[in-house]
């Protein structure tokens, strides 16, 4: 039963990461993102891993993706051109995954990584990781907000534009008096200085 | 549960940082740009609050917080430095910043904050403290670099040093993972005792070791991954040029000794050749390159590649004096670089950027007493006796010598004779040179002063050099 | 304990269920006669001026962004909140540091005006 489930989500998940780079689209790219991040959360879940299953959809799926979609449509692109590239760059891009590949294959084969201790694991993950993250990892963890603060300063520094807006303030509206927008200037009649200096 | 709370006294300078950051991200967030000499008032007093707490508990070593944090005369000594050259940038670039309307309160936030992401990974026993301490760095870098929004330059300087320096860190992490499933562990001596222990899974671990060695090549600018740094040298306004220049290296230093001689010193065989291959490049390329540029910032980019080159030189031999030689060069390198970009930054004002090798011509009629300090930091940045680095370059030639890479020692002093060449062209066009143009700048107050005593300074470690060495000795012994 | 998880499984296969099942009900049932007209979009009687996709203003990016960052925020909440009574009051106080410094970073994005749309 388990492994029938995991083949289901293998299948949308490899279905959904070709889809993202082939759809001519890049909001569908994106939203196929979607579909292939929560498939991935569902596979993390039946490895057990439940925290990793939520924050990838917390996340990813949440935040990330909801930039990216806003990325894409900010910028307009026009998508013709985009594709263009793909088959020129096939090639290499064959030869990239091979290697890829080779090495997942390499590195997962090596006796050096003993996954057996991995496994031995009981009970919930989440709580594992909250024993170790708030006591042992507590000076990481700190420098982790530390980090998400920073972030918050250089996004704004550099995107927020101090914007001159014309704007009505109802109530500067109401309470103007006559005097801040009528000057009474006594402005002499000079004719006949002028004329005299005319003739 | 139970867990020991940790000593957290160790960690009192980062937390002093932290908690003056935070003030003067609240002060900037609640005057803007209104008080700016106050932030720039209280930014100076919190690196001079961190230098005093670190030079009140000089001595005192251990380990804290499990384990992830260290403090050791390394630590201090980097500290010390790293506090002292912001306080000198922060000095050298208010006049240059305001002139170009650059001088927000953001600048000090992220120049605090850039601190404390150094003070992290100097105090690093971990390889989770020293990642995320070298992100924090580089996160603050990459917005200073971008800060000039108006400038086309700047933003693309800092979009080449963003995506590379995000390689760079995926690299370095990608290493550290592969470390962590052999060693199962982070932490840097359970990882040295790992490596020790098991001597069959060398492959696997050299394969670690090159991406670890990318990263740390990435960040500190060595040739073959050396393309973001005249770039970023010459985008950057020249005040964060100087930032970027001066203190990360010298935190750089630190990533360098904690993973390579803390962490990985069994796989020695496998880093020294790869070290070398980086410090031969780096002093070949960046000494001829730098001869062909008429743009003083990039010149001086491709020279603090061959600064680099010369500093692996020192951790390559392998021997505790070889890592003494190297700190000696690194302290020497950025006492140099900050006042010599002082120097530019001095001559810079309002809408012209003395950023070309030309505009210093004639100086030393106008401006005697900036032309003699330009002279003495390019004689120095040569190599030539008595000055501070003929003293940084001799120790870490001399460490290789004494490890019989006679080869190494040699293309070393070949290519500090050529690169001479460059320095002392500099030095040609202020003293021979005649222009009819008038350079209209005063300079005065406490930034002249401060930088005629960094430029002494190079002078007087030149000619008195035992003391620092001495130090420097002590740290790695 | 995979089991727990089983009425999830369930409701994600009933709910995509409810959700296909119609569309192919009307795909297959209803009756379909596809013209040129039938398939352009209708704007009010006139020949359509221009794409309908249009760009979304730049300041989006900035709320996506500080969006993130408290999004990940919340990620740390989590595994606090399942071991709260195992850590004591050292976790409670490391919880409290973590949170501040937001806060002084959310205080700055108030008072710059990073939340204002207008």
């Amino acid at each position: 039963m388990e492994s029938v489930i995991f083949y289901i989500f293998a299948a949308i998940l490899l279905f959904a990461a070709t889809m993202v780079i082939t759809v001519r689209n890049p909001v569908r790219a994106a939203l196929f993102l979607v579909l292939a991040f929560f498939t991935s959360a569902g596979i993390w879940l039946m490895l057990e891993a439940e925290f990793l299953a939520i924050s990838l959809v917390l996340v990813y799926v949440g935040a990330v993706l909801v930039l990216f979609l806003f990325v894409v449509m900010m910028l307009d692109i026009d998508l013709a051109p985009l594709k263009e590239g793909f088959t020129r760059y096939l090639p290499l891009g064959i030869i990239v995954a091979a290697l890829i590949v080779v090495e997942m294959i390499a590195v997962l084969n090596a006796p050096q990584f003993d996954i057996s201790a991995a496994q031995a694991t009981d009970g919930s993950n989440t709580k594992m990781l909250g024993r170790l993250l708030y006591t042992v990892y507590v000076y990481p963890f700190e420098i982790a907000s530390v980090i998400l603060t920073v972030a918050i300063v250089a996004a704004i520094t550099l995107t927020l534009r101090e914007h001159h807006r014309k704007l009505q303030d109802p109530a500067k509206q109401v309470m103007v008096k006559s005097a801040d927008r009528l000057r009474m200037v006594d402005l002499r009649s000079k004719k006949q200085d002028g004329e005299g200096s005319e003739s | 549960m139970n867990y020991q709370v940790p000593n957290m006294l160790f960690a009192l300078p980062e937390m002093v940082m932290l908690a003056m950051a935070c003030v003067v991200l609240l002060f900037v967030a609640f005057t803007g740009n209104r008080k700016i000499q106050w932030s720039y008032g209280l930014s100076q007093l919190s690196l001079f609050a961190v230098l005093m707490t670190v030079i009140f508990s000089w001595g005192d070593t251990g380990t804290t917080f499990s384990a992830t944090y260290i403090k050791d005369s390394l630590s201090d000594i980097l500290k010390i430095a790293i506090c002292l050259i912001n306080m000198c940038v922060l000095l050298y670039s208010v006049e240059y910043l305001r002139a170009r309307q650059l001088l927000q309160g953001e600048f000090y936030v992220l120049a605090l904050f850039a601190t404390l992401g150094m003070l992290i990974m100097v105090s690093a026993n971990h390889f989770l403290t020293l990642y995320l301490g070298l992100e924090l760095l580089s996160l603050c870098l990459y917005a200073m670099v971008a800060m000039h929004r108006d400038s086309v330059i700047a933003t693309e300087a800092a979009m080449k040093y963003f995506i590379l320096g995000a390689i760079a860190s995926g690299m370095l992490l990608y290493g550290m993972s592969i470390i962590y499933g052999i060693t199962g562990s982070l932490m840097l001596q359970e990882v040295a005792a790992a490596v020790y222990s098991s001597s069959s899974s060398d492959t696997i671990l050299s394969f670690a070791l090159v991406f670890i060695i990318i990263g740390i090549g990435f960040k500190f600018g060595a040739v073959p991954f050396h393309m973001w740094l005249p770039d970023v040298y010459h985008g950057a306004p020249t005040a964060i040029t100087l930032f970027i220049a001066a203190a990360p290296k010298v935190a750089a230093f630190a990533l360098l000794i904690r993973l390579l001689v803390d962490g990985l010193i069994d796989l020695q065989t496998y880093w020294q050749p790869m070290l070398m291959l980086m410090a031969v490049l780096s002093m070949i390329i960046g000494n001829v390159v730098a001869i062909a540029q008429t743009n003083i910032k990039r010149m001086l980019a491709y020279s603090t590649i061959s600064h680099v080159g010369f500093l692996l030189m020192g951790v390559l031999s392998g021997t505790d004096a070889g890592y003494a030689a190297s700190l000696f060069y690194t302290l020497i390198y950025a006492l140099m670089t900050l006042a010599t970009f002082g120097v530019i930054l001095l001559m810079s004002r309002y809408g012209f950027e003395a950023d070309n090798i030309d505009d210093y011509k004639g100086l030393s009629s106008q401006h005697p007493w900036l032309a003699l300090l330009m002279m003495i930091l390019m004689f120095s940045m040569a190599g030539i006796p008595p000055l501070a680095g003929f003293y940084a370059k001799l120790g870490v030639i001399k460490a290789v010598v004494d490890v019989d890479m006679m080869a190494v020692a040699l293309i070393a002093v070949v290519m500090s004779v050529i690169g001479a060449f460059y320095y002392l062209r500099v030095i040609k066009v202020m003293y021979f040179d005649k222009t009819e143009e008038k350079c209209e700048f005063t300079y005065s107050g406490p930034a002249a002063f401060v930088l005629s005593i960094n430029t002494l300074l190079v002078l007087a470690l030149g000619i008195f050099p035992g003391l620092l060495m001495s130090i420097c000795s002590t740290v790695f012994s | 304990m995979l089991e727990n998880y089983l009425p999830i499984l369930l409701f994600i296969i009933i709910g995509i269920g409810f959700g296909v099942l119609p569309l192919l009900a009307g795909f297959v049932l209803g009756p379909r006669h596809p013209d040129s007209e039938k398939r352009s979009a209708y704007e009010c009687g006139f020949e359509p001026f221009e794409d309908a996709h249009m760009k979304f203003d730049v300041r989006y990016y900035l709320v996506a962004i500080l969006f993130i960052i408290f999004d990940l925020e919340i990620a740390f909440l989590f595994p606090w909140a399942i071991v709260l009574d195992e850590i004591g009051v050292f976790g409670l106080l490391a919880m409290f540091l973590f949170l501040g410094i937001l806060v002084v970073g959310f205080i700055y994005e108030w008072k710059k005006g990073a939340l204002e749309w207008e």
